[in-house]
Parts: structure tokens; C-alpha cells; sequence
């Protein structure tokens, strides 16, 4: 049955998901609020902003890319700000979502069995609330991503102001982390496009269908549907 | 000695890596003998001179010491060294400059292509067109020789006088030591110099005398004599210098492995997806007891 404010033409789910989530409008469930994908786009766009001025300097083979930016001396002075900018932006997302990224002693496989186990699509779904392990191991790798490459990045920025061996540790690591980094995204963007019909939506509408809630988060939906307490 | 035109033998950040010699040219070097240096300092401002180096400000150290270290406007610093030791006290002067290595740890670690070179007789420079002013040349050099401008953070370092010694002149520091301390010319035969000179040294009651010629970094192109050879840190000179480990890390292991890592993740991605599809067809089981349909 549409709500009254449906009837009258308005898209109720756009306009609810500005502020609310985890709630039903219509055949559709509100899975991230406005402040969330503003806050994810933040650091989507900042990191690839930092990619893009890093991977000229990382090695000649992505020197086209420094000239499409204006060379490797504008990379050199934009990819530290840049990098403010990235660092600044996954603080905040960190703080935004730790609450609901706790992983369960139950979750821990995630970070290897589970995890394959779920690419074979032989995971047992049912218990997995909003967020299943794998998100939430992602989240805790960006996290640590984002304080290496910006502790290792704060050194390589003034290499003249630090100690020899400081400096040499900081270039591992931030090349180290970037390695790191950049395997997770890679799978993050392929399952949150291509491999999971109605995730891209999540993000950029704000909304999901309820059968891919049900497919994809049954706890979360049952929850939300008010089946199951929340927990 | 005449020069011919000096191709590059080696570049930063090439992506083909050392370019084929066509030619041969023999190896340069300049040769140092500390035991006759008188610290007069003919040579730092010889070298401010040719190279038309702007003026910086002296700092008190304790000694002789033009400056604490090198600075990228100052590229050939006398050490004055006292060391006290079993034999009582030794004043020892060193000339800092580039070492101008075999096997450069600035060239391996600049990111810009062609910033850095290594011409065919050894010579390592800096085209200061293409620095970016990253200082990861610092981090790779074992000598602390990279200085870098205050508002460009370019960096600069002696060139070993490329300009004079191309059309066949010595180093500027060269032509000006009174002393015969320093020469310049083929590698090879300022090695047998300095051997004769070292045994000459060693006949006179310095056991340890030797040449510094660095092998971790094979070989450089200055060569210094050393009367306590057994001590280089009494000079101020790393023990056993190498390219860092940091530098061969990220270069020649992190960086091969990144790349393996992200390709074979776009390519297990799509492999993933050839074989099992997307997840929409899943048939998510029989719904719980009292849960609506959830519609499509």
C-alpha cells in the first residue's frame, strides 16, 4: 500500500534516507544515510585523488598519468594534500561506523575460511546482521591503511626533518601499505558492483531491495522488519 | 685527459633500465690523500667558485669546520676529525662530497625519470629540470650527501666538475689543492697511485693504511687514502656502505610484488566472476515462520 506522501508523487525513500537508516519505505530498506555517503565518497574521491599523483611517483610506468596531471612536480606538492584530505576523511568514516564494525570472536574466520567460503558462495548467510565479517575486516584494514600511509606519508612529505632510518622505514611502509590497500579495493569495488547486483545502490540511492537484504543481510532484515530483536 | 661527448650509462627511473654502451669509456675518479690534506680549504672555494655557488653563512663547530655538513649550495666540505686513540691524538681532514658511486643509492631510489644520471665514465648528476624535490635520493644515498634547496627542495650535490672534466679540464678542487692531495684522471691509474702511496705509508709506520674504494656500493669515484684504514669512522666515512635495504626492499621487492598482487586481484576478480556469476540467483531458503514476502 503506498504511503499518502507516494501518492502524491514524492520519492519517500530518497527523502527519508537524507537523515534516517535501517528503516522500510515501500518495497525498499534505507541502508545508508545521507552522512554515510557523503563520508564514503569522501574518501572514495580522495583516494583516488591520492592514486593518481602516487602512482606517477611510484614508478615510470605510470609517468602518462603524471602528465595528464601536470607533471611529477605537481604530483610531489598535490599528493601530500591529497593525503590530508584522504587521512582526514577515513578518520572520520572510522569513528562514523566503529560502533557497528565490532567483529564478533564468531566473525574472526572471516579474515581467511569464512572469507573463501563466502567467494564460493558456501557461506551460511543467516546470521550476518548489517555488516557481514568481510566488511568489517575491511573496514579495519582501511583504517590501519589510512594511519600508515598517513604516519609513513607525514615523514616522506619532510624527509630533510626526520632521522635517516626513520625516513627509509616510512618508504617501505608506505609502499607497503599501499600494496595492502590496494589488493582490498580492488575486491571492495568488485563486490560492491558487478558481483553483487543492488550493493552499488546501497551507496549511491541509499537504498536496497528488500530481497537482497534478505539475501545478502537476513539478520539485518529481520531485524529490521521487527522479526528479531537487535542486537 | 680529453673526454669524449659522455653518453649516459645509467638513469633514474627508467623504465628500459641502463642504456647499452656503445662506447667504452674509461672509469673516472678523483683521488684524495688525506694524509697530506693541510686543511686550507683551496678546494671548498674552488668549488664555490667554478660552480658560481651563492655564499652561505658559516657555522661555529668547534673547529676549523666550514659547516656542520654539506649544504646544497656547499658541495665539497673539509672534515676536520680529532680523534683521540691508543697511539694518542690524530687530526685527521676529510674532504665530504659525493662519492659518485658505481652503484648510485639515489639513482635507484629517485622516482624521476632522468633527474638523476650516471654518464659512462661514472659521473653521478642531478638535472635539476626534473627533480621533484621528493628527497627520496637521501634515503638511498649511504653518505648523506643529498642536500636540498630551502624553497624548491631540489637537490644539489657536487658533479664532480662534469662541465670542466667533459672537455677534458680536472675538478675545479683539483686544480686548486696546493698540496697534491688530489688528483683526477682514469680510475685505474689513480688506483695504482694510491697503492704505491699506501705502501709508502705503511713503511712508515701506518700498518693500517688503505684505500677507501667501497665495494657494497662498487667501488666509487672518489678514492680516499686512508692512514688508519681500519677506522673510517674516525673520518666520518660508513664502514661497509651499500645501497640501504629500505631502497632494495621497496624498489626491487614491494614494488614487483604490488604489482603481481593488484593485477592477479583484477584478474581473480574477473576470473571470479566468469565462474560463479553475481550473487542475485541465490535462492536465500525458506523464509522464517511469520516473515512477510519480501517483494523483488
Amino acid at each position: 500500500m503506498p504511503s499518502a506522501m507516494q501518492q502524491l508523487g514524492f520519492d519517500e525513500a530518497a527523502f527519508r534516507a537524507r537523515t534516517t537508516e535501517d528503516i522500510v519505505v515501500g518495497q525498499e530498506i534505507i541502508r545508508h544515510r545521507l552522512s554515510s555517503r557523503l563520508i564514503h565518497w569522501s574518501v572514495a574521491i580522495s583516494f583516488f585523488l591520492c592514486l593518481f599523483t602516487g602512482l606517477p611517483v611510484w614508478s615510470p610506468v605510470f609517468g602518462w598519468i603524471g602528465n595528464l596531471v601536470g607533471g611529477l612536480s605537481v604530483c610531489r606538492v598535490l599528493h601530500p594534500m591529497f593525503g590530508i584530505l584522504f587521512a582526514a576523511a577515513a578518520l572520520v568514516m572510522f569513528f562514523h561506523w566503529a560502533k557497528e564494525m565490532t567483529l564478533t570472536a564468531k566473525e574472526r574466520g572471516w579474515i581467511g575460511p569464512r572469507l573463501f567460503a563466502y567467494l564460493r558462495d558456501a557461506e551460511n548467510h543467516a546470521e550476518i546482521g548489517k555488516y557481514n565479517g568481510g566488511q568489517k575486516v575491511f573496514f579495519y584494514t582501511s583504517a590501519l591503511a589510512g594511519l600508515g600511509l598517513l604516519l609513513s606519508g607525514i615523514v616522506m612529505w619532510y624527509p630533510t626533518s626526520f632521522p635517516h632510518w626513520l625516513h627509509q622505514t616510512a618508504i617501505v611502509l608506505h609502499s607497503f601499505t599501499f600494496v595492502l590497500f590496494a589488493v582490498s579495493i580492488v575486491f571492495h569495488i568488485y563486490l560492491a558492483t558487478t558481483a553483487e547486483p543492488g550493493t552499488f545502490n546501497a551507496m549511491t540511492r541509499g537504498t536496497v531491495s528488500k530481497a537482497w537484504a534478505r539475501i545478502h543481510h537476513p539478520k539485518w532484515y529481520r531485524e529490521i522488519l521487527g522479526l528479531e530483536k537487535r542486537s | 685527459m680529453s673526454t669524449p661527448a659522455l653518453e649516459i650509462r645509467r638513469s633514474s627511473a627508467s623504465v628500459l633500465g641502463s642504456l647499452t654502451q656503445t662506447r667504452q669509456t674509461p672509469k673516472v675518479a678523483k683521488y684524495v690523500d688525506t694524509t697530506i690534506c693541510i686543511g686550507c680549504k683551496a678546494c671548498e672555494v674552488a668549488c664555490q667558485e667554478w660552480n658560481d655557488l651563492p655564499e652561505v653563512a658559516t657555522t661555529q663547530v668547534g673547529s676549523y669546520q666550514t659547516l656542520p655538513e654539506l649544504h646544497a649550495n656547499y658541495w665539497n666540505l673539509i672534515r676536520f676529525n680529532e680523534v683521540e686513540h691508543d697511539g694518542g691524538f690524530s687530526w685527521l681532514m676529510r674532504k665530504d662530497q659525493c662519492m659518485h658511486c658505481d652503484e648510485p643509492g639515489c639513482l635507484e631510489a629517485c622516482p624521476a625519470p632522468g633527474a638523476i644520471v650516471q654518464y659512462s665514465n661514472g659521473i653521478v648528476d642531478v638535472d635539476p629540470e626534473r627533480c621533484i624535490g621528493c628527497g627520496y635520493c637521501l634515503a638511498g644515498c649511504p653518505f648523506n650527501v643529498p642536500k636540498f634547496q630551502d624553497k624548491s627542495g631540489k637537490m644539489q650535490k657536487c658533479t664532480l666538475c662534469v662541465d670542466r672534466t667533459r672537455v677534458g679540464l680536472e675538478p675545479a678542487c683539483v686544480k686548486a689543492c696546493p698540496t697534491g692531495c688530489l688528483h683526477y684522471g682514469d680510475k685505474d691509474d689513480l688506483v695504482s697511485m694510491a697503492k704505491a702511496r699506501i705502501a709508502q705509508l705503511q713503511s712508515h709506520g701506518f700498518a693500517n693504511a688503505t684505500l677507501y674504494d667501497p665495494q657494497g656500493v662498487g667501488g666509487t669515484g672518489v678514492i680516499t687514502v686512508l692512514a688508519h684504514g681500519d677506522h673510517p669512522e674516525w673520518y666520518g666515512l660508513p664502514r661497509d656502505p651499500t645501497v640501504p635495504l629500505s631502497v632494495t626492499l621497496w624498489k626491487k621487492v614491494l614494488r614487483p610484488l604490488g604489482f603481481v598482487a593488484v593485477l592477479g586481484a583484477v584478474v581473480g576478480a574477473f576470473a571470479h566472476h566468469l565462474y560463479h556469476g553475481n550473487k542475485g540467483h541465490i535462492d536465500p531458503g525458506p523464509r522464517d515462520a511469520g516473515e512477510p514476502p519480501a517483494a523483488a
